[in-house]
């Protein structure tokens, strides 16, 4: 990808991003879920933690963190992106994107990485201020710090695979039960519900191994006190593996593509 | 970008052979193949505007879809402005646009403004480029007012406006209607048509429609190419095909009082009152001239009239005598 294409692609991603901060209803829904899922998730975890106990390394206050920060990942998402996205190929709505100077995948991934960036931004105030209030500051500052960039990273990563996995809709048409499968390996295995370090030996393994662990284990690893930056150079591989393979599953299946019709 | 592109002088639009197979699986598991267009050969150049037409099902869409790249043809060459569609389909679409009627390419959730903003960006339109065409655009279509209205609260007809605007960003030399007409009342159809119109003579754009409504064709179109399960049936400018397809005139008579009923071989009464009376005339069986010495000599004519029927009738009679 070539930095004039990279310019023309800041466009969507700054429309987009803008357009979903001037939806402030939506916007306010999405704040009130987030708070009120990271808030029982966090408390269930201190709890288990104790006030001076850990689970798995983490103490009561890298775990808020944790959480806060793994959900904020998550939340950002539009989590039925695969089901829609694989909608417009199966209804072969994509076609008029394919009547564009760009790849599609492209303008889709710039416009969806405005939009879950600025929604992240909205998640992120209250989301600090509540697990600040109920458990303490951050653990590591520099580690917080570096818990940004690596939530843009995970967004993109997960947009990424999302998009890679709707393309499959060029060959199999119905793509619902693979959002429903991948939710739940972004939950489980992407570190979202619980840290990586709590599975058990093999199984944790394979989830380090999985690109999942870049979509909401890595920034919250981040936020929860451990200075790890090689964790944003993993996220960074899995962004430009996963981006590659979007637009290989697109480039490969708009040629099959079959629009019979208006 | 710019003045419409004569690349080479060639046509703006030629295809060779080009034909479209598609596989359907049937019930029993079995697939069959069926050309949704086949053997298509046909040249249009720049600066023309063509009607592209047929029954449902005829191949018009597949058509479009392969010449704009979006669909690979099972066989056949094409080349739109010196360019291979399905091989250089993103190139190609700096100097095309496409409208698909039933489908929108303005961003739903977004202002029409905050869409040709995107699109400006997506082909390379830098921020001055971008704010002239689209005050250019604002103006022609008289759609300045609606771009900052989000999409899903245009009407059909105002949306039609915005979504020409969005395919005319970039000042395409070749524009692809399909069914842009569809679903728009009948001052939105006359409005959408008469810029179709000026866009050609002032700008020169080669305008390639399809369409089921007739006044599209009547009023838009310069050719008719006739396409009927996936094969071109006819190819012809709008007045020859009136002139060669015509075997039937309707003359429409002004009474000063009521007249006797009239027999002639060939010619039919299809309505007779006591001050008007509108006759078919079969011109292959019976000349007008003959038609008309005998009604002036049977009726006391107030006023007479000899008009071709409605283009729509000559359109059936293709359809039919190519099926027949």
């Amino acid at each position: 990808m070539t930095a004039p294409m990279l310019r023309r692609l800041g466009v969507p991603a700054d429309v987009s991003g803008r357009r979903l901060l001037a939806s402030r209803d939506g916007l306010v829904v999405s704040v009130l879920f987030y708070l009120i899922v990271s808030g029982v998730l966090s408390a269930l975890w201190r709890a288990a933690a104790g006030e001076h106990g850990e689970v798995a390394g983490y103490t009561a206050l890298a775990l808020t963190w944790y959480v806060f920060t793994a959900e904020a990942a998550t939340c950002a998402i539009n989590v039925r992106l695969i089901e829609e996205v694989g909608d417009e190929i199966g209804s072969g709505a994509v076609a008029v994107e394919m009547l564009r100077p760009l790849p599609v995948v492209a303008v889709r991934l710039a416009a969806e990485v405005g939009r879950c960036t600025a929604r992240l931004a909205v998640l992120l105030g209250p989301g600090a201020t509540y697990a600040w209030l109920v458990a303490g500051p951050p653990p590591h500052a520099a580690a917080a710090v570096l818990a940004l960039p690596s939530l843009v990273l995970a967004v993109t990563a997960n947009l990424c695979l999302q998009h890679a996995l709707a393309g499959s809709a060029f060959w199999l048409r119905d793509t619902r039960a693979m959002w429903f499968l991948y939710q739940k390996l972004v939950f489980l295995l992407g570190g979202m519900l619980l840290p990586l370090e709590v599975l058990p030996g093999v199984l944790r393994d394979v989830a380090m191994a999985l690109p999942f662990m870049a979509m909401s284990y890595a920034p919250a690893r981040l936020a929860s006190g451990h200075l790890e930056p090689w964790l944003l150079l993993v996220q960074a591989g899995w962004v430009v593996v996963l981006a590659a393979l979007a637009g290989a599953v697109f480039a490969a299946g708009q040629r099959r593509l079959q629009v019979v019709g208006g | 970008m710019g003045t419409p592109d004569r690349l080479g002088g060639g046509p703006a639009i030629e295809a060779v052979g080009v034909t479209k197979r598609f596989r359907a699986a049937g019930s029993t598991g079995s697939t069959s193949a069926v050309d949704a267009v086949h053997d298509l050969t046909l040249s249009v150049q720049h600066g023309e505007r063509l009607a592209f037409i047929g029954p449902n099902g005829a191949g018009k869409s597949t058509s479009i879809k392969m010449l704009t790249g979006i669909l690979h043809p099972t066989a056949g060459t094409a080349r739109v402005l010196g360019l291979v569609p399905w091989q250089q389909r993103r190139t190609l679409s700096e100097r095309t646009g496409t409208l698909f009627g039933q489908r929108s390419q303005l961003w739903f959730e977004l202002s029409p403004r905050q869409s040709l903003r995107m699109l400006a960006a997506i082909y390379g339109m830098d921020r001055p480029q971008e704010t002239r065409r689209v005050a250019e655009l604002g103006e022609l279509l008289d759609a300045a007012d609606l771009f900052d209205v989000p999409v899903r609260s245009l009407s059909l007809g105002q949306r039609m406006r915005c979504e020409l605007a969005a395919c005319l960003l970039h000042e395409p030399a070749i524009l692809f209607l399909d069914e842009p007409t569809i679903g728009l009342d009948l001052l939105a159809k006359r409005r959408f048509r008469e810029l179709l119109v000026t866009l050609n003579e002032e700008g020169g754009t080669t305008v390639f429609l399809t369409s089921h409504d007739v006044a599209d064709i009547e009023h838009v179109a310069q050719r008719v190419v006739v396409i009927s399960a996936g094969r071109l049936i006819y190819d012809d400018s709008v007045p020859a095909m009136r002139r060669t397809m015509l075997s039937t005139k309707l003359v429409d008579v002004g009474l000063e009082h009521a007249g006797a009923s009239l027999e002639l071989d060939g010619v039919s009464v299809l309505e007779q009152g006591d001050s008007s009376a509108r006759l078919s005339v079969d011109t292959t069986r019976i000349s007008i001239r003959e038609v008309l010495g005998v009604v002036l000599d049977v009726w006391s004519v107030s006023d007479i009239s000899v008009v071709d029927p409605p283009l729509e009738q000559v359109i059936a009679e293709i359809y039919a005598e190519r099926r027949s």
